[in-house]
């Protein structure tokens, strides 16, 4: 058994025991119920092939064409093999009310339509912007970004078919696997991520342990 | 391929991924935005397009969806922009090769905020190099054009 696979066996059981153990706090007709339901609720075995397509999928997720502008705080990053060590993004760029920039300083200033073709010129998009600070990703765990993607509130409001068809067809996304001269595109294809994504999903979407 | 440069329509015959800085130094002999760095990481070839500040080195003709305003495009008949009169009182330039560009983000973000904070003019002018330091200058001039602008 793999570790994931272990870990994830543990979380699931863990899970049926405190169910047990809340209902013990319940009255007794609930406690019967409860019981019942717990009785014949057997502990799910998480689907290794569904752990092994979101792994791959994290492999995207925390990619640097994709981290860099899912950041928690205000200012998104350079990082990535050209870049030795990750670093706030230069000219006091910051995310700006709407996630567009600043006042007299927004994305569009130096971000076009189009990736420059100079090395270290600007990259581009015909929308360029910050993800919004629920969707921050940078410097999270697989555990933590899966959690995420599962949850609306964290995702946009989008269902996993959503989040799948997404990455297969958003500008700003797919400028992840093109994204100029002297930047490593994230792993894969955006076709391929979408596939994991929905062979994540019909393996009922399982999450590695924290 | 048709621009329009401070309400001039010009006919610029070139390929649509040139620069629109190329264009306008070398086709439209507008040379008031500088070439500083080429890769938009400096300012000095800051224009406006339909209002928003714009690095003229990295920006392809074909991608200009809107009127570009220069530094030359500013002043109205022989009256100057509030800004070049407060860029003037303050005696902000000294080689004054960012200059341009300079002005032209300030003239930006006075569009947008009638009376910036010393934040809001770092927030909007750090992608504006100075190598000669007037960046002390340039904050009061910013202010004088704002308070200028608000007794107009």
């Amino acid at each position: 058994m793999t570790r994931s696979l272990a870990g994830a066996l543990l979380a699931n059981i863990t899970g049926a025991a405190l169910l047990l153990s809340a209902a013990f706090a319940q009255t007794s007709e609930e406690q019967t119920d409860t019981n019942d339901e717990a009785a014949t609720a057997a502990p799910t075995i998480p689907s290794q092939a569904g752990l092994d397509a979101w792994e791959a999928a994290y492999k995207v997720f925390s990619h640097p064409r994709c981290v860099n502008c899912h950041t928690a705080d205000e200012y998104p990053r350079w990082s990535g093999p050209s870049y030795g060590e990750a670093r706030v993004h230069g000219m006091n760029v910051q995310r700006g009310p709407a996630g567009f920039g600043m006042a007299g300083m927004q994305c569009i200033t130096c971000h076009g339509n189009e990736n420059s073709a100079k090395l270290h010129g600007p990259p581009g998009n015909d929308v360029w912007h910050l993800a919004p600070v629920e969707m921050a990703w940078w410097e999270k765990s697989s555990a933590e970004i899966c959690e995420q993607i599962k949850d609306p509130e964290r995702n946009g409001g989008r269902t996993l078919e959503e989040v799948a068809t997404h990455i297969r067809d958003d500008g700003l996304v797919l400028w992840g696997w093109d994204p100029g001269p002297g930047r490593e595109p994230a792993p894969g294809s955006a076709q391929e991520t979408y596939a994991l994504i929905v062979k994540w999903a019909a393996e009922g979407a399982p999450c590695p342990l924290p | 391929m048709q621009l329009t440069v401070n309400g001039n329509s010009l006919d610029i015959d070139a390929e649509p991924d040139m620069p629109l800085l190329w264009a306008l130094r070398d086709i439209a002999n507008i040379r008031g935005p500088k070439f500083g760095c080429g890769i938009a990481m400096c300012g000095a070839c800051t224009v406006l397009v339909n209002g928003q500040p714009r690095r003229s080195c990295s920006l392809p003709i074909g991608d200009v969806d809107g009127e570009v305003t220069t530094v030359e495009g500013l002043a109205d008949g022989d009256t100057l922009h509030a800004v070049q009169q407060a860029w003037i009182a303050e005696q902000v330039p000294q080689c004054g090769y960012c200059q341009s560009g300079q002005i032209m983000s300030a003239v930006a973000l006075l569009e947008e905020v009638d009376n910036p904070s010393d934040e809001d003019i770092d927030n909007a002018m750090a992608g504006n190099l100075c190598r000669c330091g007037t960046y002390t200058q340039i904050r009061a001039a910013i202010k004088r054009a704002a308070g200028s602008k608000a007794g107009a």
